[in-house]
Parts: C-alpha cells; structure tokens; sequence
C-alpha cells in the first residue's frame, strides 16, 4: 500500500465520520431531505467562492459555499412559512434552482473554472493526495486531509460540548424549549455544522454520494438500536468500514472511489434492513406470524370457554365453526395441547385448570382494554409458540 | 436565430415539440405528485433510475435509447417500492427513505457509468448526457414515444378522473366506498415514474424532479379546481420547456435542464408573488387594508363614545384629545373625512350625522355579536 493508498483512505474515513455524525441527528429529527438540498444548493457558494480565492480548499470558500447551505435552509423554511405549498415541495423548489444557476456558472465559464460537472457529482477523492498543504516550504500532508480533520474535529467538540442539548431537543422538542435551550439556536448550529460539513466533503465525494455519507450509516443504524450514542458510534463504524472496503473495491474495479463506497453502504443497509434482529423485514414479517398464531390460539381457547355442547367442541367441528382450515386448526390445536391448556378425549377438546386460568385472564385483559398486560401473561404461563 | 427557425429547422423543431410535450406530461402528473406530498418522491426517483441506465448497456451492450429507458423504468420502479417498503415496514421515516434510496442508486450508477468508461467497447460518450439532459439529442421517434405516453395517460387520468380526485384529497374515505386504493397508488405512482423517466434525456437525472413539480407548485396558486390546475400545469410545464430549450439554443454551453429549470423557477417566483388569491403581494396588500380599516373604526367608535354624551352630536371637539391608542393618524383623520364622517374644522372635529349612524350601526352590531 502506497502512501497516497492510505491517505486517500484516511480522507475517506475521516469524511465519512464527519457526515455520520450530524446525520445522526438529521436523521431522528426527520430533516434528512435537507442535507440532499444543501449539498446541490453549495454548488453556487462554491463557484462564487472559486471565482474570487481560486483555490477550492480556501477556508473562505468553505465559508461562503457553508453560507449558501445555511441560506437554502432559511429559503426553504420561508417557503414553508408562507404556506403556498406543501412542506416538501419548498425543499424541491429551491435546491433544483440553486444548483441550475450553479450549473450554468460552471458551463458559462468553463474556460477559468478547473471545475467540472462530474468532479462536482464525484468528488475526485483519488487526486487528494496530490495538492500537498505547505508551510514555511514543508510538506505537512494533503489540504483536503486537514480541511476534513478540521471540521470533524469541531463537529466533535461542538458534540461534546452540547450532546446533552442536541439530545433533549431532538427527542423533546417541547421539554428542551421551556427548559431554556433555545431550539432556534440548535436548529441553526445544526444546519450550520451540516452546511461545513457538506462543503468539506463534497470536494472529496461530490454532491449526491455526501448525502449517502450522511443519510445511510445513520439510517442503518438506527434500526440496530435505539441509544443515541450506540447510534453515533455504529453509524460512524459503518462509515468508516465503507470509506475503506469502497476504496479497495474501486480499486479492484478500476471506478469511481465515491460511488463504490455509496454501493458498499448500500449492500450494508440491504443486509440490515433484511435481516436486522428487531427492526428487519424478516424479524418484522417472523414476529407478525406468531402474533397471528397467538391470537388464533386465544380465539379457540375463548370458543371452547364459551360452549359446552360437545358438539361445539369437537376437533372436527372447530373448522367449520371458526373457519379455520384444516391445517390451521391443526396446528393451533397442537399447541394448545403442547401448552397442556387442553386436554383430548375421543375428539372432545376441554380446556384444562392452566387453560382455563389463563383465558379468563385473557379475557379479563382484553375486556378491561388492557391488551399490553397481555405480554406478561405470554410469559408467566410459559407460552410455548409454535 | 429567428422566430421562423422553430418552423423551419428541423432539429430546432423536434426539440421545441419534444420539450413542449414532456412539459405537459410532466405537468399532468406533477400535480398528482405535488398535491400528495410526493413532491420529493420525483428526486428519488429520477436518481434512483441511474443504476438502470448503466445496467442496461452493460448487459446489452448497445446504446438503444429505448433500452436504456426500459433500464431507467425498471430501476426507478424498483427504487419507488423500496421507500414504500421502507417507510412501512421500518421505523425509518419518509425523508430518510427518500434520501437513502436517492443517494445510493444514484451512488451505484455513478460506479457503474465510470466502470463503463473503462470498458473496451466505450461508445459511452452518450450516457453522460442523462445527468443533466442535452435535448439537441432528441430526434423525431423520442417525441412520438412522448407523445404516446402522453396520450395513453391523458387517457388513463379521464378514466379514472373521479377516484384519482377522491384519492387524492381523501385517502380514508376512497378506501371506504371500496375502491382498490393500492391499485389507483400504483396506477398513478407508475405514471409518475414512466414520466420522468422520459424527461431523464432532456432534462438530465439531477433536475428532472423539478420539471415536475415547478409548473404544479406555480399553478396551484392560481386555482383551486383540480381539473383547472393540471390545464393549467401542463401549460406552463410546455411553455416552460419551449422557453428553457430557446434561451439554451441561443447561447453556446448552455445545458437545457439547467435552464429549463431556472424558467419554470421563475414561474413560480412570479406566481407566489402575483396571484391574486393567495400570491404574498395581494396577501400583505389585504391585510394592511384590513388594519387600516380596523383603525378607521377604532377612530369612530371612540368619536361616537364621546358624541352620544353631548346633546349636539355635530359639537365640535379637539383633535387632541385623540391618540394613536385609538387608531388615529392623521391620514386616517382626513379618511374619515372623506367619506363625509367627520367635519374637520382647524385644530377640532366633530361628527356628522351620518357618521354617528354609521358609528351607531357599527357599535350596536358589535354589541349583538360580542354578548
């Protein structure tokens, strides 16, 4: 591994926790769309700003580019406040607008601008190595790696310094209010750390694939836990395990470093989203049958509670009566009997001392509408599911 | 170039029919789009039929413009049911779905697009042209396929006008008299999906969602009838792209989609401003007559208070003793006498008869609805 191997891999690595951490946030605080208008917005701040310090890892460029995020956001949310339109249209309105001006500046002036539209979609992570920063004549690395070690060094502190706050209001918008935190001034040093953040990644990955950095690990995160910090802690972990089996990735394909790394995130986020022990399809889909059975359980109990009439309660009748079908009724059946809640005789179903006890208080449960108790019962009668 | 080029020049002409009817199409279903709160949806969607682009001259290997649409169709589908997916089997909210399928579909057909430029058989100069639309490509057969598309959803929209309509403004409701809502949600969202799939060669995978909803965003605020606004919204869509597609022809370096967007953009500038009904122009102009008003009648009940307790109610009376607690000015003073209320006379006022009726009137309705 070469030199320029690695540091290519530490820029990627150190971007993708910068994003990782404000998008945790804009990700519980349901904003994630904005982070999609800032980065095409920041289009105009960079041209502008490349127009006047000719150098696109000026901190002024930084600044200005972080700017025209900070005024997308006030844009939008003016839009919004006006209630001509709905929410989100405000959002798709004013990026597509900034960034076709930004767009046509580019074009326009193609000439003297050493910006192109697909460093401006890409990034172009795999030149970083070569515009050295050099002070007093030394060599101390690349620019881009310490434009994105600055920011994400303030991200940090900024997060330490005001986790509690960032906390409270994303989760508590009301609590944090009147407790005195001023939802105005997070909200807007959100935006701004987002805006910097943006700005000092899209040299590295471009407009569309900061937005992957931004929304997915937070995303997929999120449906492994629900603790803020494991989540800013997963979600940077995913980030970084992207940044660097990206890089390997494109290098073995021979593409886009940026957009490798997006498709690693992506292969991540299908895994999880699969897969994931509580929040995935196939737990979610797994869970929802064994609710069905139980609930089918509880209605034979409740039917053989209710009739005493032999006929009622023959193993034959029940699927007629309940119209159930034959496997069904099988199957609910068994477990019944394997939960010892019935007892057979000559095709008889009768509901045994447990059984009974444990539909009454079912009963009692679902009549006094208190269906979460329920739960517990589940488990005090060692509920075996099948 | 010359008015008469449109007509005469060819490619000038396809270009000018093609953006025209993308316009409308996109209008038409735009407002579906806009008035579902789907106004993002389109974003998505267009980013998220990239992979399919590449994927379809990777696996053809050819450069058929009808190919590769069928590729952007697919991918884009694909892509619309996984934010439904995830939206209803996570706990992920719908910003975040949008987001995350935008950014990593387009993600996957940037590495696909730069794996194709390494290809030996890289006549892929043409598929650049999708990220941000060049119409001097369209050619006749682009604009009949359009115009096809269009046709075939004018006509599905007339045949299911009435549930789209309900649909749209009452989902609940719809589902109650027992029409197929997961049908009409597909029907619509597939034509939303076929329509910028369409608009990806002109106006390029970064704008089209734009395209899309600027013209419906603009007419909305002109009606309030759902069949009057998608008139209204192709219109301007048509207009919108004629316009864009004759700035950029006029000028070199100039994308389409870029500009075709800043124009509909201006649309909406001027609607949000200009229309009557809900434009902020007219809004700040209503309510600062409203205040006006309100300050004229302050004036005259505080009049009529202290005329009710003189015998003469024309008894003249200091101009001092009004202040601006009681909405006074002196703009609204000389008001007041216009319209033959108050007589003033050097540094006192004093109440006609008609304006003690009309202080009167006034008083006694605000006493019936107040008590």
């Amino acid at each position: 591994m070469t030199n320029a191997q690695l540091e290519i891999q530490i820029i990627a690595a150190l971007v993708a926790v910068a994003c990782a951490i404000p998008g945790t946030f804009l990700v519980l605080r349901k904003m994630a769309m904005i982070s999609d208008a800032i980065s095409h917005s920041i289009l105009v701040g960079i041209v502008l700003g490349f127009f006047i310090t000719q150098d696109l890892n000026s901190p002024l460029l930084i600044l200005l580019a972080a700017l025209t995020g900070i005024v997308t956001v006030v844009m939008v949310e003016y839009i919004q406040k006006t209630n001509l339109v709905k929410e989100d249209t405000a959002i798709g309105l004013v990026f597509p607008a900034l960034f076709s001006i930004g767009v046509i500046l580019i074009a326009k002036n193609a000439n003297d601008v050493h910006l192109d539209i697909d460093a401006v979609l890409l990034g172009e992570l795999a030149f970083a190595p070569f515009d050295r920063l050099l002070i007093g004549g030394m060599d101390i690395g690349p620019k881009s790696l310490w434009v994105i070690g600055v920011i994400l060094f303030l991200t940090l502190l900024l997060l330490f310094l005001f986790y509690k706050e960032l906390k409270l209001s994303t989760f508590d918008k009301g609590l944090a209010a009147t407790l005195g935190f001023s939802p105005v001034i997070l909200h807007y040093g959100l935006m701004s750390v987002s805006s910097v953040t943006i700005v000092g990644a899209f040299d590295a990955v471009g407009a569309v694939l900061v937005v992957a950095l931004i929304i997915a690990p937070p995303a997929t995160a999120y449906l492994l836990t629900d603790n803020l910090k494991k989540m800013l802690i997963l979600s940077s972990f995913f980030g970084v395990f992207a940044a660097i089996s990206g890089y390997w990735m494109a290098n073995f394909l021979d593409a886009s470093i940026a957009g490798s790394m997006t498709t690693v995130l992506g292969v991540i986020f299908l895994l999880v989203y699969l897969f994931a022990p509580r929040q995935g399809v196939f737990s979610v889909m797994f869970k929802e049958k064994q609710q069905q059975v139980e609930v089918s359980l509880l209605v034979f109990l409740l039917h053989l509670q209710n009739h005493t009439d032999p006929k009622e309660r023959h193993v034959n009748h029940l699927q007629e009566h309940i119209n159930w079908g034959k496997v069904k009724s099988k199957t609910i059946l068994n477990l019944a009997k394997k939960n010892n809640f019935v007892t057979i005789d000559a095709n008889i179903a009768l509901l045994t001392p447990k059984g009974e006890e444990f539909t009454a208080e079912a009963l009692k449960y679902i009549t006094t509408n208190e269906e979460t108790a329920i739960e517990g019962l589940k488990k005090r009668f060692f509920l075996f599911r099948g | 170039m010359e008015l008469t080029d449109f007509f005469t020049n060819y490619t000038l002409r396809t270009i000018t029919l093609g953006t025209a009817v993308l316009g409308a199409i996109c209008g038409m279903l735009g407002s579906f789009a806009v008035l579902r709160k789907q106004s993002l949806l389109g974003d998505a969607i267009s980013h998220a039929s990239l992979p399919g682009i590449a994927l379809a001259f990777i696996i053809t290997g050819v450069k058929n413009d009808n190919l590769i649409l069928i590729g952007a169709l697919i991918s884009g589908l694909v892509g619309t049911f996984w934010i439904k997916g995830i939206v209803k089997r996570t706990r992920l909210k719908n910003d975040t779905a949008l987001g995350l399928i935008l950014s990593l579909f387009f993600g996957l057909g940037m590495l696909l697009l730069t794996f194709i430029q390494k290809m030996p058989n890289a006549n892929q100069a043409g598929l650049d042209k999708y990220l941000f639309g060049q119409a001097a490509t369209l050619v006749e057969e682009d604009v009949w396929v359009m115009a096809t598309v269009t046709g075939i959803s004018l006509i599905v929209l007339l045949l299911f006008w009435k549930e789209l309509k309900l649909l749209l403004f009452d989902p609940d409701y719809t589902k109650t008299l027992g029409f197929n809502t997961r049908f009409l949600d597909i029907l619509i969202t597939s034509f939303i999906v076929l329509a910028i799939v369409l608009g990806l060669k002109t106006v390029g995978v970064v704008l089209m969602s734009a395209m899309l909803l600027a013209p419906a965003a603009a007419a909305r605020q002109w009606t309030n009838n759902l069949g009057i606004m998608i008139v209204l919204t192709s219109i301007l869509g048509a207009f919108s792209g004629v316009l864009g597609t004759a700035i950029s022809a006029s000028q070199d370096n100039l994308s389409t989609g870029p500009v075709i967007v800043l124009v509909a953009a201006a649309f909406v500038a001027i609607s949000f401003v200009f229309s009557p009904g809900r434009g902020l122009l007219f809004r700040e102009i209503r309510i600062r007559r409203n205040r006006r008003e309100l300050h004229l009648r302050k004036t005259l009940t505080f009049m009529y208070h202290i005329a009710r307790d003189h015998e003469e109610i024309s008894h003249p009376h200091a101009i001092k003793i009004l202040n601006n607690f009681h909405g006074f000015s002196r703009k609204s003073l000389t008001k007041l006498e216009e319209q033959q209320f108050i007589k003033l006379n050097g540094k006192e006022w004093a109440l006609t008869k008609k304006g003690y009726n009309e202080a009167e009137a006034m008083y006694n309705k605000m006493g019936t609805t107040h008590d």
